[in-house]
């Protein structure tokens, strides 16, 4: 399933989980010993073109979204094969005729258009940090995907995030979280302290892009609750995908759940927070999120990466 | 539209009489910066720690009308200031399940961040002086209003507000403390409360966002907007223009979000501006607990 350099990641990020529980000593023990060997074995590098990958997927989801197009055919292009000896760039899979989302919801229009913005520059950003070892776009799927999914979370036998604004919106929930747990799993794996700030810049806007993806989709859904039954299915296809065990339950969809503040119990309260129950972010490895992106696939390939990453970790 | 916002200003900053008067701005004392201790990561961690106490403050006083428990504030914690807090007239405007939804988050991360801090062999700090009245003098300084009278906790409006004052804050001071944090288990730890608190900032901005497409009112955008521009003022830029088109907080070159130094957000969180030395007001009347308390610059 997952290849070596992933399994080397996923026992660096597990340990530090292990950690967690255990006492400083212990913790500073285990650290310096076998863990930091196994770091060795994964560079800056490989973790930026890593998500370089995911940036790609996102970028295009909201570039065709918002103006119809790929990345590198917006006015200003995105490359999507900045460094041509490390292969050509891939394709992009739509529907036949498509078009772009006919928005008639004009604060999600403006989201559309204002997060098609913010990952294409995080793709030029990672490009621009990664230089002549940035890989190209691999082969992305923006059409049988997200049908397998739907098939996958019991929604249906098709979906087309493109079709109209809430589907645009349920769309764009099936990244941004996923989004949120890749960076935050890869941090402690990150040798440079720059690099490192940049990701937790990253992981940041990502989280931004969530909580405003999740209150729009709360917002829209006004009490019907519709959408907040679809994005419940997709946070428990994620984490199933993710967990094949079925634990943890990694994900939260959007539902109203009792809390009890201050003897004020069951004081109903909207999950627009995907985080665990000590209110921190959920963490995945790349081998999580590969399975997440690719549908659970054994060889690493399939759903929104037919032909899986490009890079290191794949 | 032009009297629709006006009136919807004058509910949201009417009526607050029972804030206080302004504390005047003392000038900057005990310019002396405590000598590091061997472990910066719980420094930073107790840092983190008194930025959470006054989020959990707020956010429990307008969901439930109460601070925090005894319990969760420590062992000789100071006291809140809360004049004027209650439980916010939600009304139908749906906030309600927001404000609960963050109040039990910030309450976790009370809780979380004084096990870690325990985990690692060090001392959680207690909740120290913390003053809620201080969004008033806070709302005149930044234009909003010609008298210290705003309380965030008196309409729903004003709870976004209110929020919006924090929540952007938190996700550039964990932002900014990630390149000091050495071990790497605490520094994921705050990576992941990094991402709460921008779930929880762009939950406030998309809400007040929302306001101006469902009812034509650009008011609490524009008052949002003069916080932004005396956060600011205070912490070293780091603001972006709140509008319908720019609803996330990052730079516009690479789309990052924005780091701050423990010196800047000090002087966002004591209401005042530059300079080194300065280590209580605003908020913090007494000022943060723990070793990272005044500023260097």
């Amino acid at each position: 399933m997952a290849n070596q350099e992933t399994k080397k990641l996923d026992e660096i990020i597990s340990s530090r989980r292990a950690m967690m529980t255990m006492g400083g000593a212990a913790l500073a023990g285990l650290f310096l010993t076998g863990v930091a060997k196994a770091q060795a074995a994964l560079t800056d590098n490989d973790i930026l073109n890593f998500a370089l990958n995911l940036e790609y997927l996102e970028a295009q989801f909201y570039s065709l979204a918002a103006f119809g197009v790929t990345i590198d055919k917006q006015p200003t292009p995105i490359p999507t094969a900045p460094n041509a000896s490390l292969g050509a760039a891939g394709t992009v899979t739509l529907k036949p005729g498509f078009a772009k989302v006919p928005f008639t919801n004009p604060p999600i229009s403006d989201y559309a258009t204002e997060t098609a913005i913010e990952e294409g520059k995080h793709v030029t950003f990672l490009q621009g940090a990664l230089g002549s070892a940035a890989v190209s776009m691999p082969n992305i799927d923006l059409y049988n995907s997200f049908n397998a999914l739907a098939m996958a979370a019991g929604i249906g036998p098709a979906f087309d995030p493109f079709d109209k604004d809430a589907d645009f919106l349920v769309g764009a929930y099936i990244f941004e979280d996923v989004g949120v747990t890749a960076y935050h799993g890869a941090a402690a794996a990150i040798s440079s302290t720059s690099v490192l700030g940049a990701a937790a810049g990253i992981l940041a806007v990502e989280a931004y892009h969530a909580g405003l993806i999740r209150t729009s989709i709360n917002q829209l859904d006004a009490g019907s609750g519709a959408l907040a039954g679809l994005t419940q299915k997709i946070s428990a296809t994620r984490a199933k995908l993710a967990n094949p065990s079925g634990t943890p339950v990694d994900d939260i969809g959007l539902t109203t759940a009792n809390v009890s503040l201050n003897g004020s119990a069951n004081l109903p309260a909207t999950t627009f927070v995907d985080a665990d129950a000590n209110s921190v972010a959920f963490a995945r490895t790349p081998a999580q999120i590969i399975q997440i992106v690719t549908g659970g696939s054994s060889a690493n390939k399939g759903v929104f990466f037919p032909d899986g990453l490009n890079g290191t970790i794949k | 539209m032009a009297g629709a916002g006006t009136a919807a200003a004058a509910a949201l900053l009417a009526g607050c009489n029972d804030s206080t008067p302004a504390p005047s701005s003392p000038p900057p004392t005990g310019g002396v910066n405590p000598p590091p201790t061997s472990n910066p990561n719980l420094d930073v961690l107790n840092f983190a720690l008194n930025l959470e106490y006054l989020e959990a403050e707020f956010y429990l006083y307008a969901a439930t009308g109460q601070g925090l428990s005894s319990a969760d504030a420590g062992s000789g914690a100071g006291t809140t200031k809360a004049t004027g807090a209650a439980v916010v007239p939600w009304a139908s405007s749906g906030l309600a399940q927001y404000a609960a939804e963050i109040a039990q988050d910030e309450v976790n991360h009370v809780r979380f961040l004084r096990k870690a801090i325990t985990a690692a062999n060090g001392t959680p700090i207690s909740r120290p002086d913390i003053d809620l009245t201080f969004f008033a003098p806070l709302a005149m300084a930044a234009g909003i209003t010609p008298t210290p009278t705003f309380n965030p906790f008196t309409s729903p409006q004003g709870f976004l507000i209110g929020a919006f004052v924090f929540e952007d804050v938190g996700v550039t001071a964990y932002h900014g403390a990630a390149g000091l944090l050495t071990d790497k288990t605490i520094l994921t730890a705050a990576a992941g409360i990094l991402g709460v608190e921008a779930y929880h900032a762009a939950a406030i901005r998309t809400l007040l966002v929302g306001m101006v497409a469902a009812a034509n009112d650009q008011t609490y955008v524009d008052i949002a907007n003069k916080v932004s521009a005396l956060r600011g003022t205070l912490g070293g830029g780091n603001e972006t223009t709140l509008s319908s088109k720019s609803i996330v907080a990052a730079d516009t070159t690479n789309a990052i979000a924005f780091a701050r130094t423990t010196d800047q957000v000090l002087h966002i969180v004591y209401g005042t501006a530059g300079g080194a030395g300065l280590s209580k007001g605003g908020f913090f009347p007494s000022g943060l607990n723990g070793n990272i308390k005044a500023t260097a610059s």
